[in-house]
């Protein structure tokens, strides 16, 4: 408790603040006198406001409308899953449409996007394969994933359904479930995951290395591994070495048009992860090769197809590239940047 | 949306354009001689505006002998930048190559990536904002700090949702804490493969964090006994999730807003993330939405598929938590060779998720030998630590290599022990004692010693 009324000791306070600020101010010696110092600090210290506190009162109480729109996760034991259903039948298509251009068409990726079919027997030989068949303990995993994340380009744009059916379909693929098998909330703990009992909790530390200082190893005994050369982004520190930054490679340049820059920021956040490395087909951002019949054509058609969604002969451009939140505007300038791209 | 590293250098790409256009200053000045009155106040103007621009284009102009001594340097004959011309600073022109690196082929995507922080060219224990390494599962959110919120709810006696304002009343903590990926090293399980430290350990990274601790976050919403785990989620597109068992909410966890004194930069998870001292760094999950309790963990996918380790009988470990005490020299390295014999300090870092670095030892002849090497600076837990030892280097091959020691007695491991124990593809979690090759030449490669 203070042994001053409340404005004494307050007004204490603003006369040492300020005392303070005028020694700083100055960047004299002059120092406050020691008795002030030993005083004020422990009225301070005392003082109610700064006791530790159990709770501060600081926050809105949640809803339950704020946590159901935001509360996404799914447990194991089934804790999160919503009531729906999905079949193989009905996840077939939907994969196809929106995940098969990465994880390809039987689950195997494309180029270093993740397999998720096969490898079934592989974890402890020399190139495991870790598949959602293979490696994943849990199906709750695998559905609680693709509506938290998947696809990848449009997350959290799948209805509850859909995410049942995907899930079921890559359950599917991994010979989990037949192919008339419907996935629904019900049966949903009946899905058994091969490697269920494959994981143990963290044991390390595991290995104990004795603090030696002298004659630790025979030298003879010391045999040395070479580093393999030219797969490090060494542009920086050697000649002819290769760059670092190949992502970023085109925001180097300074001659980009404003219409460009737009153009560009809505091409990397929503086109890129098809259009930057070719997958389903699609025509590569820079390459004129891959653009060279499609700039022939009128560019209101070009707008069509990129807006609407396109079979091609090559592949399949869904409607916004999958991202139906984008504005139309905003779609035609990600299409004007990949042409001034690529001609 | 161009970063500073790129800002600088297309400044600089200006500068020497303008400077080749215009007339020497000499005459210039010559010129506002015979100029009277507003005429030659604004012809001054003009002039000094573009004498900034000289010193900027000279500033990224090539090394000239005419600035050595006895000669006295342009910059010293001519006048810099003025106040607020750069109104956020950004480094020297000059060290343009002080950057964050990826390795292009170990991801499909940027979105979905990491770069690594230039360990070798840092200097005490802090990485500057720019720099501090970066790993995204779906790209980096632009998130509007009036339009963020944090939900905790879950097994609580009252479920909160705090703004970014109301988080910040709470009192504050500051600590200098190192963030680690598992992945760091993890390239190199089966050998060495990379030639640089930047990708040999880079994805480290150390700042002074400023937040709220998360037990005072539980205190408000009171959790239940019952409550074991915290599903901490983020607010970007992979709505990243992983599950922090309570003791540890309870101990040292923090909710930070800043890092190095200024708000979380959006590559750390502006406006707000979780900090999980010690432990592998994607536990630390950023632009933190909703923090859920519950009963049990979830097996999230980045807990279950991703950052398990798996071992050589094809079981794999899971809630692989803490980085375990490792050591590299960061000087020399690949990066910073030395030229000729002499005096040198051979530098490099220390961290352990478990504490504090007891102590470093460093070894010239591939781990035969250890001579023990002073720590530098302040030394506290679960933040890099820095080593220095002062050689005489005669010439001659070396094989360098660095072993910590952490509070709890932990040595830091061999390779081979790491093997013996737990295969090669485990991917995390290697903390083996490194091996520099210094060459004859003073040139340093990375070699592995099995």
């Amino acid at each position: 408790m203070s042994r001053f009324p409340d404005f004494i000791r307050l007004k204490r306070l603003l006369a040492v603040a300020s005392l303070a600020a005028i020694t700083t101010l100055m960047g004299c010696g002059e120092k406050l006198s020691s008795t002030e110092q030993k005083q004020s600090a422990p009225n301070v210290e005392k003082s109610a406001e700064h006791a530790k506190q159990e709770r501060y009162d600081i926050g809105q109480a949640a809803t339950k409308e704020q946590i159901a729109g935001w509360d996404i996760d799914v447990r194991p034991d089934g804790m999160g899953l919503p009531e729906g259903e999905g079949s193989v039948e009905d996840g077939e298509m939907l994969y196809e449409d929106k995940c098969a251009s990465c994880h390809g068409t039987f689950g195997e990726g494309e180029g270093r996007w993740p397999k998720l079919a096969g490898g079934v027997g592989t974890l402890s030989q020399e190139r495991p394969d870790k598949t959602v068949g293979s490696y994943w303990p849990y199906a709750s995993t695998l559905w609680d994933y693709i509506r938290r994340a998947m696809p990848f380009p449009a997350p959290q744009s799948l209805a509850v359904d859909e995410v049942y059916a995907i899930t079921a379909y890559v359950l599917n693929l991994n010979d989990l479930v037949d192919d008339d098998f419907v996935l629904s909330r019900d049966n949903f703990s009946t899905i058994e995951m091969p490697n269920k009992d494959g994981f143990f909790v963290d044991d390390r530390p595991d290995v104990k290395n004795p603090r030696c200082l002298s004659d630790c190893i025979d030298p003879a005994t010391i045999k040395i591994v070479e580093t393999i050369a030219g797969i490090t982004p060494t542009a920086h520190i050697k000649e002819g070495g290769t760059d670092a930054r190949a992502y970023s490679e085109e925001e180097m340049g300074s001659e980009e048009s404003g219409a460009e820059s737009a153009g560009k920021n809505v091409h990397d956040s929503a086109c890129k992860i098809c259009h930057g490395s070719g997958v389903a087909g699609a025509p590569v951002t820079g390459n004129s090769d891959d653009w060279q019949e499609r700039i022939k054509q009128d560019k209101a058609l070009i707008y069509q197809h990129a807006l609407e969604g396109f079979q091609g002969d090559s592949g399949v451009m869904p409607a916004k590239g999958g991202q139906a939140q984008l504005d139309d505007n905003a779609v035609k300038a990600a299409v004007d940047y990949m042409l001034e791209q690529s001609h | 949306m161009l970063d500073s590293d790129n800002d600088s250098m297309s400044q600089s790409g200006k500068g020497s354009a303008r400077t080749k256009a215009m007339p020497s200053l000499q005459s210039l000045s010559a010129e506002a001689e015979s100029i009277k009155g507003a005429d030659r106040r604004g012809f001054l103007k003009g002039l000094l505006a573009m004498t900034g621009a000289v010193a900027t284009g000279q500033a990224a102009g090539a090394t000239s002998a005419t600035n050595l001594p006895p000669q006295v340097p342009s910059w010293t004959k001519s006048l810099g930048r003025g106040v607020v011309s750069k109104p956020y600073g950004a480094p020297s022109v000059y060290e343009k190559d002080v950057i964050r690196r990826t390795v292009p082929w170990l991801t499909a995507e940027s979105i979905s990536s990491i770069s690594m922080s230039p360990l070798h060219e840092l200097k005490g224990l802090i990485t500057p904002n720019g720099l501090v390494f970066e790993r995204y599962h779906a790209g980096v959110p632009e998130i509007d700090p009036e339009q963020h919120r944090l939900i905790i709810h879950g097994l609580v006696e009252r479920p909160l949702i705090f703004t970014m304002e109301e988080l910040q009343r709470f009192p504050s903590v500051s600590e200098i804490k190192f963030i680690e990926c598992p992945a760091n090293g993890g390239m190199e399980w089966k050998g060495p493969q990379m030639e640089g430290l930047q990708f040999t350990h880079g994805m480290l990274s150390c700042c002074e964090w400023t937040g709220v601790r998360l037990s005072t976050l539980l205190a408000e919403v009171g959790v239940k006994p019952e409550g074991k785990w915290v599903l901490a989620e983020g607010a970007d597109g992979a709505a990243m999730a992983r599950s922090i068992p309570i003791e540890k909410a309870l101990d040292d966890t923090l909710v930070v807003y800043a890092q190095n004194g200024e708000a979380l930069r959006p590559e750390q998870g502006y406006p707000v993330r979780l900090l999980n001292p010690g432990w592998e760094g994607n536990t630390s999950v950023k632009w933190l939405r909703r923090l859920e309790i519950g009963d049990k963990p979830w097996h999230m996918r980045e807990e279950t598929s991703k950052y398990t380790d798996l071992m050589a009988d094809g079981r794999a470990r899971k809630f692989t938590f803490v980085q375990e005490c490792n050591s590299v020299i960061t000087s020399p390295c690949p990066e910073k060779p030395w030229k000729n014999a002499g005096w040198y300090e051979i530098e490099g870092l220390a961290w352990s998720g478990r504490g504090t670095i007891k102590a470093v030892d460093i070894s010239f002849d591939g781990g035969v030998n250890w001579v023990n090497a002073p720590l530098k600076g302040m030394v506290t837990s679960k933040s890099l630590t820095r080593f220095g030892y002062r050689f005489k280097w005669p010439g001659g091959p070396l094989l360098l290599q660095s072993r910590a020691v952490d509070e709890t007695g932990y040595v830091q491991p061999t390779l081979r022990q790491l093997r013996e124990q737990r295969g090669v593809n485990s991917i995390y979690h290697k903390n083996a004692i490194h091996t520099w090759r210094v060459e004859a030449d003073g040139s340093v490669r990375n070699v592995q010693i099995p």
